[in-house]
């Protein structure tokens, strides 16, 4: 009985955890709580010392975040500034992926209307995508809505400060944050067949948008970055820069063969933005 | 926190009309607490119950999870306990943001017949007491939002709900159910077990109450027929386990469910 009970408990626990993902962890209450007082207080230590977009610096700022004799490091900052000569910082807090393209690209539009234009109109239909796909569309539209409204503040042409201002308050930035991951799973659903092969775990490309995309500030791999990529029809390159031999950055563009107009840093769980 | 206020207004006028699964508002003073009704899923020990409660939003809602606390007694889980709706290293899923309190919701009615295995906030209470209280949960009454159990929600409807825009939920139902046997067999060898299968005609069909305030009497005599208990609860199992065998099983509670 014991066993049977048990099954039955597996299976309808299956059952809500694929229709609406949710499980009611009432299993960890207490313990529950003491992970999420102590997570909130290592996001509020990061929040206090980390702007969630911070202004641009030159690229030197990074010589100082290792040690001089840090050769590995050292080099590939050399290597780097080469090509770039600035950064602008994302707070490391799970997001930053979504929030550095998210900026990058937005500035990028102050000054190309013609792009600006197009991206606006695919951004405009996208809602209409992610409700046939089967969002619920009063649940996205609020995040649909401050997304096209900031597509529409670049539109004015106002100063970059203003861009900045709003992508440093906290329920802008976040509901933009939802939307590109709500843009990201639609994709990944949308072409499961292909996305498929590079999940790993024996999950559906569904159960790993549930788990990996769509929650807050669950981390971004190659596979987030080339649906959303696609997704907005926006090429992206990233500096991949770790404690690997070589002396020199490898970057990769996505998708392949395509010419970027965002450049990011990786650093091992971290995207920052980078200038030319 | 105008955004949560937008999008609770959403909500609120989304959840309006009792549904026969659910309803929930929220309260007249406070946009972030609102009351709920659920029936008991048809095919458990929560059977012709409905039962009350309340949900507290969080200021950041949506971006961060409902709490859920019961208010009636249910057997399954305590009463006046926050149960969190998420997180955790130990369970992958998570919150999020594209959720509602409509998931929320059926997520619970999901969840009742689940074990509890003593972890704070459930009960394993034994499925006479189940029962039990199911029966009586149709008494109670909230001072707090001045409703009754007997006419919070539809009464239960005869028939699985055609309307084409459940098709989709109804394919996703069958989905569900598909890898959830494949999921029992891998792990019992095919034994069978009590899956919640309401299937249409099911013997105990709560279809058959044509009245929200028939139900208690109708469960009475199933449920506790003078001198005949047991043998009318094995009967009815066995012809639940028939209907099984015939009907694929998608929960007719789940078939309004379209945001997932």
């Amino acid at each position: 009985m014991e066993h049977v009970k048990s099954l039955h408990a597996c299976r309808v626990n299956h059952q809500v955890s694929f229709k609406g993902q949710l499980l009611l962890g009432v299993n960890c209450l207490a313990y529950d709580e003491a992970i999420i007082a102590q997570q909130d207080r290592i996001q509020q230590e990061i929040a206090t010392s980390n702007p969630l977009v911070s202004d641009r610096q030159a690229l030197t700022v990074l010589q100082n975040e290792y040690a001089h004799d840090d050769s590995i490091y050292q080099l590939k900052i050399k290597d780097l500034h080469k090509k770039y000569s600035y950064i602008r910082k994302t707070r490391p807090d799970g997001n930053c992926f979504y929030r550095a393209f998210g900026f990058s690209h937005l500035e990028s539009l102050l000054e190309d209307s013609k792009e600006l234009q197009r991206f606006k109109a695919v951004a405009s239909k996208s809602k209409l995508d992610l409700v046939n796909e089967g969002f619920t569309e009063f649940t996205i539209e609020d995040f649909h809505n401050t997304f096209m409204d900031l597509i529409e503040l670049c539109e004015k042409q106002p100063g970059l400060k203003e861009l900045l201002g709003s992508f440093n308050d906290q329920n802008v930035s976040d509901y933009v944050v939802v939307y590109l991951r709500l843009l990201t799973s639609g994709y990944l659903q949308r072409e499961h067949g292909f996305f498929q092969h590079f999940i790993e775990g024996g999950r559906s490309v569904k159960e790993f948008c549930q788990q990996e995309v769509e929650p807050m500030s669950k981390e971004s791999d190659h596979i987030h970055i080339i649906a959303l990529a696609q997704a907005l029809d926006v090429s992206i390159l990233v500096e991949y820069m770790d404690r690997g031999e070589g002396g020199t950055v490898n970057h990769h563009v996505f998708p392949e063969g395509s010419i970027p107009r965002i450049f990011l840093l990786y650093r091992p769980g971290h995207y920052d933005i980078l200038y030319k | 926190r105008w955004l949560s206020v937008k999008r609770l207004m959403k909500e609120a006028a989304e959840l309006c009309d009792p549904t026969e699964h659910y309803h929930a508002q929220p309260l007249e003073d406070n946009l972030f607490e609102w009351h709920f009704s659920v029936r008991g899923p048809p095919d458990s020990d929560f059977d012709g119950g409905v039962y009350h409660g309340r949900i507290v939003l969080p200021p950041e809602y949506p971006m961060k999870p409902p709490s859920i606390i019961l208010l009636t007694p249910n057997g399954r889980f305590e009463v006046g306990k926050k149960i969190c709706l998420s997180i955790s290293g130990h369970h992958p899923e998570t919150w999020q943001p594209s959720w509602s309190i409509r998931t929320a919701l059926i997520a619970i009615i999901g969840f009742m017949p689940t074990k509890g295995e003593g972890a704070i906030g459930s009960l394993d209470y034994t499925p006479e007491e189940r029962r039990s209280l199911a029966k009586k949960s149709q008494d109670f009454r909230c001072e707090a939002c001045e409703c009754s159990m007997r006419t919070a929600l539809l009464p239960p409807s005869p028939d699985r709900d055609p309307r084409p825009e459940d098709s989709e939920a109804q394919e996703l139902a069958q989905q569900i159910s598909f890898k959830a046997d494949s999921r029992q067999a891998s792990e019992s060898g095919g034994a069978t077990s009590d899956p919640p299968a309401p299937g249409p005609a099911e013997g105990s069909s709560p279809g058959e109450r044509d009245s929200s305030e028939d139900p208690l009497e109708d469960h009475e005599d199933q449920v506790d027929p003078p001198g005949g208990r047991e043998g009318g609860e094995r009967e009815r199992e066995r012809e639940r386990e028939r209907e099984r065998e015939r009907s694929s099983p998608p929960p007719g509670w789940s078939l309004n469910h379209k945001s997932f």
